[in-house]
């Protein structure tokens, strides 16, 4: 298991009153499966993302990447595991707006010790896996959403991780664009041996997930397959 | 020395007075003048006048000139008197497209321009400098009064007795050394350099505020962006550098706009104000706005812009990633 939960939860204070974003959430995701958690708006998946990304802290529960227990790391200990082990897609791209395509996905890289060649070949090889060799030089402001979307799947994959969290990645995007992306992220996710959590309220997404969640009320439960897929 | 009634700036002395200066125990010339400031906009209290008329007897310029000559072509006046005739500073000159042989007009009288001075002294450029009888007849009327005496002593080290001799023995003068001089002017120069430090550190402190709120803004407007950086796992002193890095820029560039438009406006301020032409400022532009100042005005603006990223810097990385994640802006 890549990802494991137990018991995580994560409440608000909100007025006088506790709300509970996530639940006592334990859940197990198999290393390069595709994940998809379903659940509508408020429902809690954003929130179980950010804690499994490390972005947000339990209020109670633990949180095991590859068996270590990671809740508790320094800052500094989960800034490191996200830069080497977890890739991030999210809503609304959340491209650097200065930056071309390639810069963009460059970026992750140039924390490395790849050489600035490298970094470069690596960033021009993934805009090209995802389609976009030819708009390697437009600012987020020059592309279309569908173009967005795909730099910033090829900026989570620089580092190679072993992770990708998308959170609504679809949600941005019409039809037939947002179908090319899961399709996209589905292939990238078999090619890489990399594990894809998409968070989503997309039927679409679980049609072709290995095992899909659904959440409600920060309360999960599985609907389709297995966590040793 | 120079001679002048009470009251010092303003007052009038008869003529005669010179023989009688000149007999003083230590005097070896006393030369009469005339000087009348002019100012523009007369409902407004001006501290340097726009123009000053000097009226000296003829064949006594040097003493108010020094070796200063005339453009070429020019000519001092002569001592005759109805030949109304005026030399003029080069920034008047300019300012009133006066060249040698051009006619003006002072009080009722038609004066004609005999030369140019070629100077680059502040009261020189501004000064019509003419026979003091001229100027009697201009300021008084009549040819009674005068309203200074430049006296040159037989020897300057005797300068305090001569000058303490000149007010005992002629009452309603004061007989003022440079140090004397000096000693008038400085409480006014205090007073100007007071308020001069007082607006310039409060307009310093406004501008440090908005430099303060330009880069928080900033970082606001861009918490998206950095919550991005931190959740790829960008490291916080590489985010703290770019911060700092990027505020600091935006104070070189702004504190460079700000020298440039600053000086421009202020010239154009001072040249609307004086009537004196935009043109004359920009030759001696380095005398007007000194580089040492602008240099001062570019570190400590870029320093303080540096702890304004550092501010901002902080900020941003207390940020809650997760909410700012979520922000809709």
């Amino acid at each position: 298991m890549i990802i494991r939960t137990h018991e995580l939860t994560r409440t608000y204070h909100l007025g006088g009153s506790i709300i509970p974003a996530v639940n006592k959430v334990s859940v197990r995701i198999a290393d390069a499966s595709f994940v998809s958690i379903l659940g509508p708006s408020g429902s809690g998946k954003t929130t179980l993302l950010n804690l499994i990304g490390l972005i947000d802290s339990p209020t109670s529960g633990t949180i095991y990447f590859d068996d270590q227990d990671v809740s508790h790391l320094t800052s500094k200990e989960q800034r490191h595991l996200r830069l080497e082990n977890i890739g991030f897609v999210f809503q609304t791209f959340n491209l650097l707006p200065t930056l071309t395509a390639l810069e963009n996905v460059e970026f992750p890289l140039a924390m490395t010790k790849l050489s600035q060649d490298a970094q470069r070949t690596r960033a021009m090889q993934l805009l090209t896996k995802v389609g976009l060799a030819h708009r390697l030089h437009h600012r987020p402001g020059k592309l279309s959403t569908g173009e967005m979307q795909r730099v910033a799947i090829a900026r989570a994959l620089a580092n190679n991780p072993r992770l990708i969290l998308a959170d609504e990645p679809t949600g941005d995007l019409d039809t037939d664009t947002g179908t090319e992306i899961i399709q996209l992220l589905f292939n990238l996710s078999r090619k890489h041996k990399t594990t894809v959590l998409v968070a989503t309220h997309d039927k679409r997404v679980a049609e072709i997930a290995d095992v899909t969640y659904f959440i409600q009320d920060g309360t999960i439960s599985r609907l389709t397959g297995t966590s040793d897929n | 020395m120079v001679v002048q009634a009470f009251p010092v700036v303003g007052g009038n002395i008869p003529e005669n007075v010179i023989d009688r200066v000149t007999q003083v125990e230590g005097v070896k010339t006393a030369v009469p003048m005339v000087v009348r400031f002019g100012y523009q906009v007369e409902s407004v209290i001006q501290l340097v006048p726009t123009n000053i008329s000097i009226g000296i007897p003829p064949g006594n310029w040097s003493t108010l000139v020094g070796e200063t000559p005339l453009k070429p072509g020019g000519q001092w006046p002569t001592s005759t008197l109805d030949k109304n005739e005026v030399v003029v500073g080069p920034s008047l000159a300019t300012q009133l497209n006066i060249a040698s042989g051009s006619k003006i007009t002072m009080g009722k009288r038609n004066l004609t321009v005999t030369g140019i001075l070629d100077t680059r002294s502040a009261l020189l450029s501004r000064a019509i400098i003419l026979p003091i009888q001229l100027a009697q007849h201009l300021f008084y009327g009549h040819t009674m009064w005068i309203n200074m005496i430049i006296i040159e002593l037989e020897t300057t080290e005797a300068r305090e007795e001569v000058a303490k001799r000149i007010e005992e023995e002629i009452l309603g003068l004061k007989a003022l050394t440079a140090q004397e001089r000096n000693e008038i002017v400085e409480p006014l120069l205090n007073d100007i350099d007071t308020w001069n430090i007082g607006l310039s550190s409060v307009l310093y402190l406004l501008s440090m505020i908005l430099v303060m709120m330009v880069a928080l803004i900033n970082i606001s407007e861009r918490r998206r962006d950095f919550a991005t950086l931190d959740a790829i796992g960008t490291p916080k002193r590489t985010m703290f550098r770019m911060v700092v890095t990027e505020t600091a820029f935006i104070g070189l560039i702004g504190s460079l706009t700000g020298i440039f438009l600053g000086s421009i406006t202020a010239i154009f301020i001072v040249s609307v104000y004086t009537e004196i032409p935009l043109a004359l400022f920009f030759t001696d532009l380095l005398n007007f706005v000194p580089p040492l100042f602008m240099i001062t005005i570019l570190i400590s603006t870029v320093i303080v812009s540096a702890i304004a990223g550092i501010i901002s810097a902080i900020a941003t990385l207390r940020m809650n990633v997760a909410e700012m994640l979520r922000a809709e802006y």
